[in-house]
Parts: C-alpha cells; sequence; structure tokens
C-alpha cells in the first residue's frame, strides 16, 4: 500500500526558478527507506517540502497535480493535522529548536497536539532510552554540539511517533561519529516499520539502509536504483553523476576522526607556531588575568606549544568536534586575545593584534562578516589604502567581476563565500583560515572550492581548512593535521593527491 | 533557589515599578534600596559575582553623585551626561537585571505553562515565547558578527558611528530573519498553531519561596504607594 502518492506534480516557487519540480511521479511504499540524492537546487528538498506540507502551505507557488500522504490531501490539509502523521528533521540544528531546554524541546510537539501530561512523559522516557539520550537531559541547546544538537531534533520528531519521517540533509553539520550515531538512530526507525525519506549529499553512511535511491537533476526524477544496485556501483559511475562518493578509504575515516598514529612530517618552507595555549574555563582573577601556560594540563581546550606547518599549502584541519578545531582556528587568527601565540615566518615575529593582520577567518556562515551594500565597497573596506585597479584584479581572479555593483546577499552561497576570499586578500592576510566550508555543499560546488582553495595556495598563501568531509580532503589538502584533545597529533602529506 | 515563572513575572513588574516611581524621603528611599537588592542578590544567586560588584559600585556611585554634586539647577555638557548616567544606572538598571534574570532562568515549557495558568490566549503565549527563544540566538549571532568586525578592524566603523551600527545591524537582521523563517517551518511542521489547546508538561507548583517574596513584593508596593501619595 502506498503510504505517500506524488501524481504528476509540478511546482515553482515564487519569484525563483531554483528548486523547482516538473512532472514527478513518486509512489513510497509503507516501511520503504527512499534517499534523494542529486545536485543542489535539483528539486530534492521541494520534495520533502510536498510530503510535510510546507509547499504549499508554507512556501508558496504554483503546484499543479496530487499529493496524497497517509490517506490525507496535502493542499487540502492544514499543517497542524499532519503534524502526528509526518515527522521532519531539518539540515540546520540551529534553527530547528523551539525551547532552550532539551526535555522542552522532547515535549514540544506533543504538548502542541494537546497530549495529557502522563502520556508526554510516558513518550520522552521511551524516547530516551530507545535513543540513549540520558546524558543530553536538562541541558541547554546553547550548549550541545551540532551531532548533540541533532539527535535531539530526531528524538523531538520521534516523540510524535509519526509513521512518515523526513530527513532534509540532516548530516550537513556533523562529524564522522555523530553521522554514525544518525545512522544508527535512522536504521532503528526501519527497524519500527517507519517509511524513511531522505535527502542527503552524504551517501557513505546511507548506503546499506536505503531499498530505493532516487536520483534528481534539474526538478526531474532522471533516475532510480534499488538499495542493491546503488551500493552495486562503480567510483566512476557516481562521479559522472556528480554525486558524492559512497565508499570510503578506511585511512581516510581514520585521519578524519583523529584516529591516525601521532607524526609529524616535515616540509621546506614552514610557518613556525609557537605557545597556543588557550581555555574557555577562566580562572579566578582579581587585578590581571593570568597567562595559560602548558602546565595548566587538562584545563586547557588548545596546548600547542610548538608546531610546524607547511608553507603555500593547503592543510586540511581534521578531529571530531568540539576537541579543538574551531578553537584553533579562533587562536590563530587572532580572536581570542587571551591566547598569546606567536607566529614565525620569513622570519619575522607576529603575535597579539598583528596577528589578526596576516590572518583571515572565512566563517562558516559568511553571512555574518559580509557588512557593505556591494560586492566592490566590501572590497574596498578591507584595504589599508583604497585602490580600485588592485580591487579589480582581486574580483576578477575570483570571477566576480560581473557581480562589482551587486549586493552580497543577492549572492548565491558559493559567491557570498568568494566575496569572503576576496576581502582577504585584499587585507593582504598570507594565511587563510576556513571554517568547514564545503558542509552542506553538493559534489560539485565542493570540487570547486577545492579548486579555490589550490588556486590560492598556488598564488603564496597558507591556507588551513577545517572539514568532516573525507572527499574535500582526498581531493584538495596537501596535508592533514588531525587535532584532539586540544592538541596536535598528527601532521600528514596527502599522498592521494597526484 | 528555583521560583515559579508567576512571582519571576510579578517580581520584574514590581522592581520596575518601584525603581522608577521617585522617591522623595528616606523613608522611601529605603523601600526603594531594599527592591535594589534584589536583582544584586539574583545576580549572586547565578554565580554572576564580579557583575554583581559592578553593579553595586556603579549604583553607589551613581547615588554618591546625585545626592552630593548634582541638584536640579546643574548644568553644563558634563553634569548633563553625569545626570543621564546617574538616571540610567539607577532607575533602568535594575529593572534589565531582574529581566535578564527572569530570561535566563525560565525554561520555554514553564514559560508557557505559566501563561496558560494565567488564561493568557495561545498566540499570545507563543509570541512571547519566541521573543524569549530569540534573545540567546541574537546573542550568539551577534557576538559572531563582532568577531567578523575586528578581524577586519571595522570595529569602529572607520570612526563613522552610523556605519559602526549599519554593519552590526545588516547582517544580523538578515541572519535573524533566516533562523525565524526556518524556525517557525519546524514549529509548524510539529504541530504548532493547532485549533486544539495545547498542553504542558510541566506542572507549576507555588512554594513557600513564592509566598514569601510575593508578599515582600506587594507589602513594599503598598507601603510605597501609600507613603508617597497619601501621606
Amino acid at each position: 500500500m502506498s503510504i505517500v502518492e506524488l501524481e504528476n506534480v509540478n511546482f515553482q516557487y515564487k519569484g525563483s526558478k531554483d528548486g523547482s519540480l516538473n512532472n514527478i511521479n513518486l509512489n513510497i511504499e509503507k516501511g520503504q527507506t527512499v534517499l534523494l540524492c542529486g545536485a543542489s537546487g535539483s528539486g530534492k528538498t521541494s520534495i520533502i517540502r510536498l510530503i510535510n506540507g510546507l509547499i504549499p502551505h508554507y512556501y508558496s507557488g504554483e503546484l499543479e497535480g496530487n499529493i496524497t500522504v497517509a490517506g490525507h490531501d496535502v493542499r487540502k490539509t492544514e499543517l497542524h493535522e499532519l503534524a502526528g502523521t509526518v515527522g521532519t528533521v531539518f539540515q540546520n540544528p540551529r534553527s530547528q529548536f523551539f525551547s532552550v531546554d532539551t526535555d522542552g524541546e522532547i515535549a514540544f510537539g506533543p504538548e502542541n497536539i494537546g497530549l495529557e501530561p502522563k502520556e508526554i512523559k510516558s513518550r520522552l522516557n521511551d524516547v530516551v532510552a530507545e535513543m540513549d539520550l540520558d546524558e543530553l537531559l536538562g541541558r541547554s541547546i546553547f550548549d550541545l554540539s551540532g551531532g548533540q544538537k541533532q539527535r535531539i531534533a530526531c528524538a523531538s520528531v520521534a516523540a510524535l511517533l509519526p509513521d512518515i519521517i523526513l530527513l532534509d540533509e540532516p548530516s550537513s553539520n556533523l562529524d564522522f561519529d555523530s553521522i554514525e550515531l544518525l545512522r544508527g538512530t535512522i536504521l532503528e526507525w526501519k527497524r519500527q516499520g517507519k517509511t524513511i525519506i531522505i535527502s542527503e549529499h552524504r551517501l557513505w553512511y546511507l548506503k546499506d539502509a536505503v531499498d530505493r535511491v532516487i536520483y534528481m537533476e534539474n526538478g526531474v526524477m532522471e533516475k532510480e536504483w534499488t538499495g542493491e544496485e546503488f551500493k552495486g556501483l562503480s567510483e566512476e559511475e557516481v562521479k559522472s553523476f556528480k554525486l558524492r562518493p559512497i565508499v570510503l578509504e578506511e585511512e581516510l575515516i581514520s585521519d578524519i576522526r583523529g584516529e591516525s598514529a601521532s607524526s609529524f612530517c616535515e616540509a621546506e618552507n614552514n610557518i613556525e607556531l609557537k605557545d597556543f595555549f588557550f581555555s574557555y574555563k577562566r580562572r579566578p582573577y582579581l587585578l590581571f588575568k593570568k597567562k595559560f601556560k602548558e602546565s595548566d594540563g587538562d584545563l586547557l581546550n588548545l596546548n600547542i606549544p610548538a608546531l610546524k606547518i607547511p608553507k603555500g599549502k593547503v592543510i586540511g584541519l581534521v578531529g571530531p568536534n568540539g576537541t579543538g578545531k574551531s578553537t584553533f582556528l579562533r587562536c590563530l587568527c587572532g580572536l581570542e586575545g587571551d591566547c598569546k601565540g606567536k607566529i614565525v615566518f620569513d622570519g619575522k615575529t607576529y603575535k597579539g593584534r598583528q596577528i589578526l593582520k596576516i590572518c583571515y577567518l572565512v566563517m562558516q556562515d559568511v553571512n555574518h562578516q559580509l557588512f557593505t551594500d556591494s560586492v566592490k565597497s566590501e572590497v574596498m573596506l578591507s584595504m589599508k589604502d583604497e585602490d580600485e585597479t588592485r580591487c579589480n584584479e582581486i574580483l576578477e581572479s575570483l570571477g566576480l567581476l560581473e557581480y562589482k555593483d551587486t549586493h552580497p546577499m543577492a549572492l548565491s552561497g558559493g559567491q557570498k563565500q568568494r566575496v569572503a576570499i576576496a576581502s582577504a586578500i585584499a587585507s593582504g592576510a598570507e594565511i587563510l583560515l576556513f571554517d568547514e566550508p564545503t558542509s552542506g555543499l553538493d559534489y560539485l560546488h565542493m570540487e570547486k572550492v577545492g579548486e579555490l582553495l589550490n588556486e590560492l595556495a598556488s598564488t603564496g598563501a597558507s591556507v588551513i581548512v577545517s572539514t568532516h568531509d573525507p572527499e574535500l580532503i582526498s581531493e584538495c589538502c596537501d596535508y592533514v593535521l588531525g587535532i584532539k584533545h586540544g592538541k596536535a597529533v598528527y601532521l600528514k602529506e596527502n599522498k592521494r593527491l597526484s | 533557589m528555583k521560583l515559579d515563572p508567576r512571582t519571576k513575572l510579578f517580581m520584574v513588574f514590581v522592581v520596575s515599578l518601584i525603581v522608577m516611581m521617585s522617591a522623595t524621603t528616606p523613608f522611601l528611599w529605603a523601600i526603594r534600596l531594599s527592591i535594589t537588592l534584589i536583582p544584586i542578590i539574583l545576580m549572586i544567586l547565578e554565580k554572576k559575582y564580579s557583575s554583581a560588584l559592578k553593579f553595586l559600585l556603579a549604583y553607589a556611585s551613581a547615588l554618591v553623585l546625585t545626592f552630593y554634586f548634582l541638584s536640579e539647577k546643574s548644568e553644563g555638557l558634563i553634569a548633563s551626561l553625569l545626570i543621564g548616567y546617574c538616571g540610567i544606572v539607577v532607575q533602568f538598571m535594575p529593572a534589565i537585571i531582574t529581566a535578564w534574570y527572569v530570561v535566563r532562568t525560565t525554561k520555554i515549557g514553564e514559560f508557557m505553562s505559566c501563561m496558560q495558568k494565567m488564561h493568557v490566549p495561545d498566540g499570545i503565549a507563543v509570541s512571547l515565547a519566541v521573543v524569549m527563544r530569540f534573545f540567546p540566538t541574537i546573542k550568539e549571532e551577534y557576538s559572531s558578527i563582532n568577531d567578523a568586525m575586528r578581524m577586519r578592524g571595522v570595529m569602529l566603523g572607520g570612526g563613522n558611528v552610523l556605519r559602526m551600527f549599519e554593519f552590526r545591524m545588516i547582517p544580523l537582521l538578515f541572519s535573524c530573519v533566516n533562523i525565524g523563517e526556518e524556525l517557525s517551518a519546524a514549529a509548524i511542521t510539529r504541530g504548532l498553531g493547532g485549533e486544539g489547546k495545547r498542553s504542558s508538561v510541566i506542572e507549576l507548583k507555588l512554594g513557600l519561596a513564592d509566598y514569601l517574596l510575593m508578599t515582600f513584593l506587594t507589602a513594599a508596593t503598598v507601603i510605597f504607594v501609600v507613603f508617597k501619595y497619601f501621606l
């Protein structure tokens, strides 16, 4: 029996061509696990939104065709009526929480549909036991890591006991181990007989879980594989569809988890880091702040007494979430004033505020670092002396010249990222830091970012990029730097690059 | 110490009321000062010792300035700036600190349950809850933006006050609008906005501390108003 039926569905968002759907016919049987893959903007998310009713009830546009979900005609059903039937886990853990505390979040859905407090409590206990969430109860959402947030998001969806669970790029902000946990949750749901539909770019963790795989291109269901066929696809075939790989190398996995053997390779030209110590836990002080030292040991969130990093190369910064990658980047670009680290290269020593001038961090959410009303003024803002020819050169090299007068917020995600890079170059930064630049990107866009990083390195800049994407590491990083518990544990040359 | 959200709301109301009304006699000042102790105690309870000390010093210096150096006849730029500063510290800060404590220590679930007990319509309760939910988000976003500005050396907007404001506000507005949109989509798919009555898993009960505090606050208000206007 079909639980989801899409019949001759056409859809176009108001005022945008992206993500429109063309003649979609899809029947999903009860208990099936279906994977939707394909490039960004190919319509994966739109299909998810059709099934949970956000199209047409929340995102409006032109919709034709019939959508039936568990016997409801979605077009005529109010969103809250679907709440007990369809549950959705969204991509961004930051923006799917209504409560500030974890218990409240799991209870939120059942409260909305007006269940008795007793019933809600028993559901809460069931979900917590099933998903092993004891240690996360009673905590503030804002103190959780991305992976922990996503587990709470899954729990709060499960507490409504929906028959159909939709996941929209759920792994985008997760590290390897959190993705493993997510996979466990999906398998548990599958065992319970729930119908699961996942839209995703990362494919390796789903290959054993899915019954059907649908490949979307430009709003059309271009191809369909069974789970078995999908597993059997060769590396070349996967690449030809512009999909991320299905199988990961063992060595790459241990690299990315920060589990590889401790060893440090030497390069000819190095940047030396000295005395990078930092802790978020401040000790009580009266008149002056105490300097962090190596002897502070376990108190430190970052503990790197000395490290040599190859200059003019792309270095992948890896390790599990919450063990110091972001802290390392923040200290390295001088954002944590209490970290008194020194950077030595080309015979010069930089410390304190000088570090801000030679290092530049491109943030994960680039929206935070674009301030002005045109791309050109964005770049000019970074220059000490405004120089229009230099500005044009930089924009030209990043393929942004034609958008010179466009408002940065009107650009696509990738273009915004390049604007941020342009202002980094304009500021004269020689060490460029990237905080997870490819999370949530499809294969093609990830490849582009990789090429861009290599180009930056070829012009002499040193690039350090923190990432959970094994694909990015294997394709563009010259070296891999592993961080664990705030310490540098290995620096390896990437032999996959030919 | 765990207070009921209703007590907390009443506390915000009383603290703002009494601190805003001008005290004219030493007795009224005594009441007002004892009410001002509330936010200081709250900060200590929340282990914000250095903030408590800072506020205490700022408050004391503002009081000393007001009584000994400033009067209604003061004139000149410095005096008027000082009057502004003292007014903010003495009249607004206690209320702001109390409100901060309430937002910080009240869970959204407790707040919703409290609103239901007080028979506030779901629509209003949900909107207020979203506002509460948004404070920490705004703080998070704001600090990321501040980092970005520091990195580019534009903290002071190139000496231009308007740009200093613009550089912070524009990214903040964009990201808050985006987060708000995704947040409400996520909430709706989990049944927010249905016709049925919401239930609440948290059952609120007034404890001894609540009754004591409410009695104290009510008494302080009554005495203050009676002595100020009727005696």
